[in-house]
């Protein structure tokens, strides 16, 4: 099977005035369809850079990154966009929903972007996709008259209307209480289940963790372990005793 | 494009009150919105009424002069006087090529110059006065009645005498006796003894004479003024300005020789001072409602009233004065015996009993003053220096005065005076075929000849000498003076002379008002009148009318470009401060716009959703500007904005200038306020671009 989502020896270096400071030092990873992968580690480990490396949002210091097969340091602006806007979903850990619109067209918004389909279609493929994370009785409310986990689960919506073959979702679950955040996890894990979609996300969280079905640990900006979810659970409490 | 747009438009409009800065940038441009507007219905207004007067009153649509001129044609004079301008010598040829070309209506005849006028003094004109009466004794023999109107105007004669003396006693008092010229003096006692009445009875003539010569000038209410007028062709004027009209008197019949004041001279130049004082302190402050006592300007006219009474008095003979203290004794409840005092009592005017005063002075005093220093009538003596530098004067008949539709109160127009085009040639020094005629007849019977310069010595001194030795004294007889008679014969008869078309037409003028049927193609016409000018050698020079107003035609189009420039600054300010709004906005939704990439968005995307903002921001809150300034114009149009002075009467074509708005302030003010906009919002719509899709994974707060 060929990976979704491949990087070798990457490497991303910030610069923080004359100094550069690394955040990934050689990573390669491979990512294969349908999978619910965790990117686990501290803060500073370099998850955030992973993610936004796979996800385009970001570009490699020296080494490959492939989407869809594609080596993304090739791509122009514009076909990275287009790749984010088609291939790719995003799931942020502050929601970043757009304020001022409605929960409907927020999460109409990537489709009037992509510019495929027509209103009716749109309409049957939010309100579809809204009943999948249970907020189709609020279509019409602003973000902010929503809780965390309801707006993360507008976000979800957001991400997956396109119908992508990657999201990626970074500490999805940080700006919520432990049992919102353990919903919308186990949402994310039916969708993956359900439409075959895989997922890609950071957290710091054991018990987030250990839904995914592989997990990458990431310190100093190499990654150090790659396990089973299982293992990287007893792993994390091992280390927490 | 049309998911896009829609989505563009929804984020703009959701977005328009989202922020404190989308206020403050609307709040400017919908106050920039609203000054275009209103700045730009004024001056448009302004300029079309401006035009209207210019049109109206003198100009025409265009104005042809001579090309050869030293000067430009200024209608309303220029700084020091007349523009220095050559003559149209055939003006009828002009008039009959410029009339082929199908744009043109009419082409009317136009010289302005200006002269010196001595208003008759009071004296004069009861002299003047005297004169007719002897001249109808000797003409028509003695009646009761006539030798009854002799004596009254003696008597009042007299008065005047009296005045004078008390006038000069009293300034002896203040200037020492050396300072006074001995003659005028002896010539005052002269005048007041009985000895001269007597010998007057004799000799009125002589009499009269004396008085004109040597008391006349004495009095010191004579005024130099300075007359400003338009000869024309009076009787196409009045058909080609039709807002001219009649006040009072009639139009000069067509083809006479005949001045027409205009009414806003007449009543501010030659009315009785006293009477043009409270005229003013009605109209400028009781109509007004405001108070005399409040204002140093009316109380001022009135202490002027009281000071100077004598130019009431010396207009009144026994009989009149009589009335005079009897109507004001009753009027003002008074026992008063003293003509002055009692016209200080009546002039004492404040807020309380002003209407009262004006009114006992209209209804009571007035009927026994000439109001008017010239009355309609009587005939008009103009002099003026010709082009060649000799002093011309006619004698013109005064038919009435005139004003401009809705330009009562504008002394731009209302300075101007008619004139019949034929005295006027007189007084350019223009020689009608009668005066060379005239000229010719002296010639003979003095037996002058001309000779040229190169030739004159020797016909003055050579040994021919055949123009002194065939100088023939006798014809010249000195047995017979010219007396005044025969000159006011000849004056009549040049006044009753009724002058063709034709003699209107062919001879000088010094520019033509070009009327036009269709005033849209002023350009075009200007340069057709160009073409056949130039083809038929007539070197005339065509304008338009706001060059031919000179200064004045370019006064709204300063205000115009003075209001260009406060736009253009308030702009400038404005672009500034949209910037820097509009680059805080975009800093302020650096993590919006970076989740937008970050989900799919272009950079087109974040320009256009940046622009969709501001224009849907200009067109908002421009509208809204525009309906408040739309708000303001029909306001002020139904109001009126009254003008501020006499001049802005002209440029208000009347008293009050009510603004209109055309379609094209409001598309001018939206195209200039969404144009500014955009432009401000570049810089920053181009930062916005730049914010990278990795701002979407960087936590707000």
């Amino acid at each position: 099977m060929q990976p979704i989502v491949s990087l070798h020896s990457v490497v991303k270096e910030y610069r923080l005035g004359n100094v550069s400071v690394p955040a990934l030092r050689g990573v390669s990873l491979e990512v294969y369809p349908r999978d619910f992968l965790s990117i686990a580690g501290p803060s500073g480990s370099g998850k955030t850079t992973l993610l936004n490396l796979i996800g385009c949002v970001d570009t490699a210091t020296s080494g490959v990154v492939q989407v869809e097969g594609q080596d993304t340091m090739n791509l122009s602006d514009r076909e990275l966009t287009n790749l984010r806007l088609n291939t790719l979903g995003f799931i942020f850990q502050s929601f970043n929903l757009v304020s001022v619109l409605s929960v409907f067209q927020n999460v109409e918004f990537p489709l009037l972007l992509q510019r495929r389909l027509r209103w009716r279609e749109r309409r049957d493929r939010v309100f579809a996709m809204l009943e999948q994370v249970g907020l189709a009785s609020h279509a019409d409310h602003r973000p902010n008259e929503l809780s965390g986990g309801q707006r993360q689960r507008v976000a979800i919506a957001r991400a997956l209307v396109t119908d992508p073959r990657i999201v990626l979702a970074d500490e999805p679950t940080a700006n919520l209480d432990s049992v919102t955040g353990n919903n919308i996890i186990d949402l994310m894990k039916a969708l993956n289940e359900k439409s075959g979609t895989t997922f890609i996300f950071s957290t710091h969280d054991a018990k987030v963790m250990s839904h995914a079905n592989a997990v990458i640990r990431l310190a100093d900006g190499k990654i150090v372990d790659k396990s089973s979810p299982v293992d990287a659970g007893l792993k994390q409490v091992a280390e927490v005793r | 494009m049309g998911g896009h747009f829609l989505v563009l438009l929804r984020l703009a409009l959701r977005n328009l009150f989202a922020t404190k800065l989308n206020i403050i940038i609307g709040a400017i441009i919908l106050v920039g919105t609203m000054l275009v507007v209103v700045g730009g219905a004024l001056l448009d207004s302004m300029d079309t009424s401006m035009s209207k007067s210019i049109i109206g009153s003198v100009a025409g649509h265009i104005q042809v002069y001579s090309g050869k001129s030293k000067g430009e044609l200024a209608l309303y004079g220029e700084m020091g006087g007349e523009p220095d301008l050559s003559a149209i010598t055939d003006f009828s040829k002009v008039k009959a090529e410029l009339e082929t070309l199908p744009n043109v209506k009419t082409v009317v005849p136009m010289g302005i110059s200006g002269a010196l006028v001595t208003s008759g003094n009071t004296i004069d004109v009861a002299l003047e006065r005297m004169r007719a009466l002897i001249r109808q004794l000797q003409r028509d023999g003695p009646s009761a009645q006539l030798q009854a109107q002799i004596l009254s105007q003696k008597e009042y004669l007299r008065q005047i005498l009296r005045v004078l003396q008390s006038d000069t006693k009293k300034r002896e008092l203040i200037v020492t006796e050396k300072a006074f010229e001995a003659e005028t003096v002896a010539a005052l006692q002269r005048a007041s003894s009985e000895a001269f009445w007597r010998e007057f009875n004799r000799d009125p003539l002589n009499g009269l004479e004396f008085l004109e010569n040597r008391i006349a000038p004495q009095a010191s209410d004579a005024d130099l003024i300075y007359l400003r007028y338009v000869g024309t062709d009076v009787d196409d004027f009045q058909k080609s300005f039709d807002r001219m009209k009649i006040v009072d008197g009639r139009p000069i019949p067509p083809g006479r020789r005949g001045f027409l004041f205009a009414k806003f001279f007449y009543e501010n130049q030659l009315k009785l001072k006293a009477a043009q004082r409270l005229d003013k302190i009605k109209k400028r402050y009781v109509e007004l409602g405001k108070k005399i006592a409040d204002n140093p300007e009316p109380k001022q006219w009135i202490k002027e009233n009281q000071a100077q009474t004598k130019e009431i008095i010396l207009q009144l003979d026994q009989i009149k004065t009589a009335q005079a203290v009897e109507r004001l004794q009753r009027a003002l409840g008074s026992s008063e015996t003293d003509l002055e005092a009692l016209l200080r009592h009546l002039f004492d005017i404040n807020d309380g009993n002003f209407n009262q005063r004006y009114q006992i002075f209209y209804e009571q005093i007035a009927p026994l003053l000439e109001l008017y220093r010239i009355r309609v009538g009587d005939v008009l003596t103009i002099k003026a220096f010709t082009r060649t530098g000799y002093v011309e004067s006619v004698n013109v008949p005064v038919y009435g005065t005139f004003q401009f539709k809705g330009m009562e109160d504008a002394s731009l127009a209302g300075n101007l005076n008619l004139m019949d085009l034929i005295s006027f040639r007189d007084l350019y020094g223009y020689l009608t075929s009668e005066k060379i005629e005239e000229i010719k007849k002296l010639k003979q019977a003095a037996g002058a000849r001309s000779i040229d310069r190169a030739n004159a010595e020797e016909e003055l001194f050579g040994t021919g000498r055949t123009v002194v030795a065939e100088a023939t004294p006798g014809l010249i007889d000195e047995s017979q003076p010219v007396t005044s008679e025969a000159r006011a014969l000849r004056r009549e008869e040049l006044i009753r002379r009724v002058y063709s078309k034709q003699e209107m037409d062919s001879g000088v003028a010094l520019s033509g008002a070009v009327i036009l049927e269709d005033p849209k193609k002023l350009k075009q016409t200007i340069q057709q009148i160009q073409e056949l000018s130039d083809k038929q050698h007539l070197d005339l020079k065509p304008v338009s009318w706001q060059t031919a107003a000179g200064i004045i035609g370019q006064f709204v189009q300063l205000a115009k470009y003075a209001l260009y420039v406060a736009v253009f600054i308030i702009f400038i300010v404005a672009l500034v401060i949209i910037n820097n709004a509009m680059m805080m906005a975009a800093m302020e939704r650096v993590h919006e716009i970076g989740t937008m990439r970050a989900i799919g968005a272009q950079r087109t995307f974040v320009l256009g959703l940046v622009l969709t903002e501001i224009v849907v921001l200009g067109l908002t809150f421009g509208a809204a500007g525009a309906v408040l300034g739309t708000g303001i114009v029909k306001l002020l149009g139904v109001v009126g904005i009254p003008a501020p002075n006499d001049w802005f009467y002209f440029f208000f074509s009347g008293p009050k200038l009510h603004p209109w708005l055309t379609a094209g302030n409001l598309i001018a003010a939206l195209v200039i306020v969404l144009g500014i906009s955009s432009i401000s919002t570049l810089y920053p719509a181009f930062v916005a671009t730049r914010v990278a899709p990795v701002r979407a994974m960087q936590t707000e707060e």
